[in-house]
């Protein structure tokens, strides 16, 4: 492990704009770091290491000659891949991909770009961003860098698991259920699933289009606000993407967080394994020391919400595959066809129903459950960090009880679109897991000085086996 | 595979999705996992007004971001 590693993204951008550290030289240590965790977890779909050092060595002119420009000049990053990168083909982490290479940047790619930042790897992702754990039946599963033998959570795998070694600062994933939030509980960093609409998705892979979020996930808050400045805003090319402006998060990472409020369900908390419980506690008390008041919410039926999701999701993902479910079906692994088929029976009616209530099941849980509140805080993983094997379900007669479980406390925030903020849990030696920060629509600057007080208390830490 | 549903009429109606080739135990475990979605759909339904919308989401978004 080298003092790089341990660097946010930001603080790396300044030592390289400061010339005390190349950025050759910062991508050499990351390209090594990154094989080496690619060795413990199958975290990297495609390495490319000498597009990476002379795009490098680019960056190290523009900073002698007083020309780089950007943020993250010069910052070497890596990012899920399903991605649209000019002149390149996406793995979408499947067999099934592009016949082409992709004519233009994905926005958010393009944004990264031009805030300087450059790209060492596409990372490893769960076959089409379609499934929570990290499991890829066609490509490997992903391993967790704390202890090989346990998940990573899903679908932003290799992600998590290059940002957790210390490989990269941070990276890009998606999240149409839990995929930022649950690999930064199991990897034991943290991320950032903005309020839907607040980063374009034009140019990523599509799973549910009225679900998916682009985020990042990243070790430290502060990346995670710097990065959300510049992904954040309006896009010609995604309809969806809001026009309102785009506060200066890092310039809020110190806001004051005394006397806000933090809700809790206890009724939906009380379903999570006692030693999850334990943890949102912790947390809690910590919270509680920087001075936040902790009071009871409820939220809308949480079962009624998962269900909802649900029926936005099945048939949204089974549209976008309908193509090839139908002439290439053999060419899904099976977890994913299992799932994708579930959304062929739901009824148009029902799916148009899920949409139509989406706004009003929001409207109530900004009046109800946030009435007096902040923000609201759940668990991310219901149950303590469980291993591949368990998990190992594929399309069997056990997979929506199993997926059921895993996107338990993530799925249904995804209806409600609210912005969240996921945080480790102190480990204590052991295992990761995490909480998520749940806030109201657009509030994500509140989120981040919550967060970047909270590691004041709990820093970030660089993933390793645990003996 | 079992055969086909007979229409009033006698013809054959085509299976839901009847165009994926998939076992009779998976096809059984989607209308299973897919009829307990459509009841609370159901029960949502009789709760949502006529006028309600797709575009409410976004709506409600916006309107909630534009709160001091």
């Amino acid at each position: 492990m080298t003092k790089l590693a341990e660097l946010s993204a930001r603080s790396l951008a300044k030592a390289i704009r400061d010339k005390k550290v190349s950025s050759v030289e910062a991508t050499q240590t990351a390209i090594a770091e990154l094989k080496a965790c690619h060795e413990l977890t199958n975290c990297i779909i495609t390495l490319e290491a000498d597009e990476a050092l002379a795009a490098a060595k680019a960056a190290d002119s523009a900073v002698a000659a007083g020309t780089a420009k950007g943020a993250l000049a010069g910052v070497p990053l890596a990012h899920k891949d399903m991605f649209d990168r000019r002149g390149k083909v996406s793995s979408w982490g499947a067999r099934i991909r592009s016949e082409q290479p992709a004519a233009e940047d994905a926005t958010a790619i393009a944004r990264f770009k031009a805030a300087g930042a450059l790209q060492i790897a596409a990372l490893h992702l769960t076959e089409f961003a379609f499934g929570p754990t990290g499991h890829n039946y066609v490509l490997g599963h992903a391993r967790n860098p704390w202890d090989p033998t346990r998940i990573t959570g899903g679908s932003s795998a290799g992600t998590g698991c290059a940002v957790a070694y210390g490989a990269i600062a941070a990276g890009m994933g998606s999240d149409t259920g839990g995929s930022l939030r649950l690999p930064a509980a199991a990897c034991g960093i943290a991320s950032i699933k903005p309020t839907w609409g607040r980063v374009s998705r034009a140019g990523a892979m599509p799973l549910a289009a009225a679900l998916d979020t682009i985020g990042v996930l990243a070790r430290h808050v502060e990346d995670l606000a710097l990065t959300l400045g510049f992904l954040a805003g309006p896009d010609g090319r995604d309809p969806a993407a809001s026009s309102l402006p785009v506060p200066d998060y890092v310039a809020h990472l110190g806001d004051p967080v005394k006397g806000l409020r933090v809700g809790v369900d206890e009724a939906v908390v009380r379903d999570a394994h006692p030693d999850v419980q334990r943890m949102l506690e912790e947390v809690l008390a910590i919270l509680g020391k920087l001075g936040l008041q902790r009071s009871s919410c409820r939220f809308p039926d949480w079962q009624t919400l998962d269900q909802l999701v649900q029926l936005v999701q099945m048939p949204d993902a089974a549209a976008a595959h309908d193509a090839h479910m139908r002439t290439r079906a053999q060419d899904f692994g099976p977890q994913v066809r299992a799932r994708l088929e579930v959304g062929h029976f739901i009824p148009a009616v029902d799916h148009m129903t899920a949409l139509r209530a989406r706004g009003t099941y929001l409207q109530r849980t900004l009046d109800d459950t946030f009435k007096g509140l902040d923000i609201a805080i759940l668990p991310i993983l219901a149950d303590p960090l469980p291993t591949i094997a368990e998990l190992d379900v594929a399309g069997g007669p056990q997979l929506q009880a199993a997926m059921g479980r895993v996107v338990k406390y993530t799925r249904p925030v995804n209806y409600l679109g609210l912005p969240t903020l996921a945080l480790p849990v102190p480990r204590h030696g052991g295992l990761p897991n995490g909480v998520q920060l749940i806030g109201r629509p657009y509030a994500e600057a509140q989120l981040f000085a919550i967060g970047q007080a909270y590691q004041r208390e709990v820093p970030p830490d660089i993933a390793r086996p645990i003996a | 595979m079992a055969p086909p549903a007979q229409s009033p009429a006698g013809s054959p109606t085509p299976d839901v999705a009847a165009y994926l080739d998939m076992t009779p135990e998976r096809r059984a475990a989607a209308k299973a996992h897919v009829a307990v979605l459509s009841n609370t759909a159901g029960r949502v339904a009789l709760e949502l007004p006529l006028s309600a919308d797709v575009d409410d989401f976004r709506r409600v978004l916006v309107a909630e971001a534009k709160q001091p």
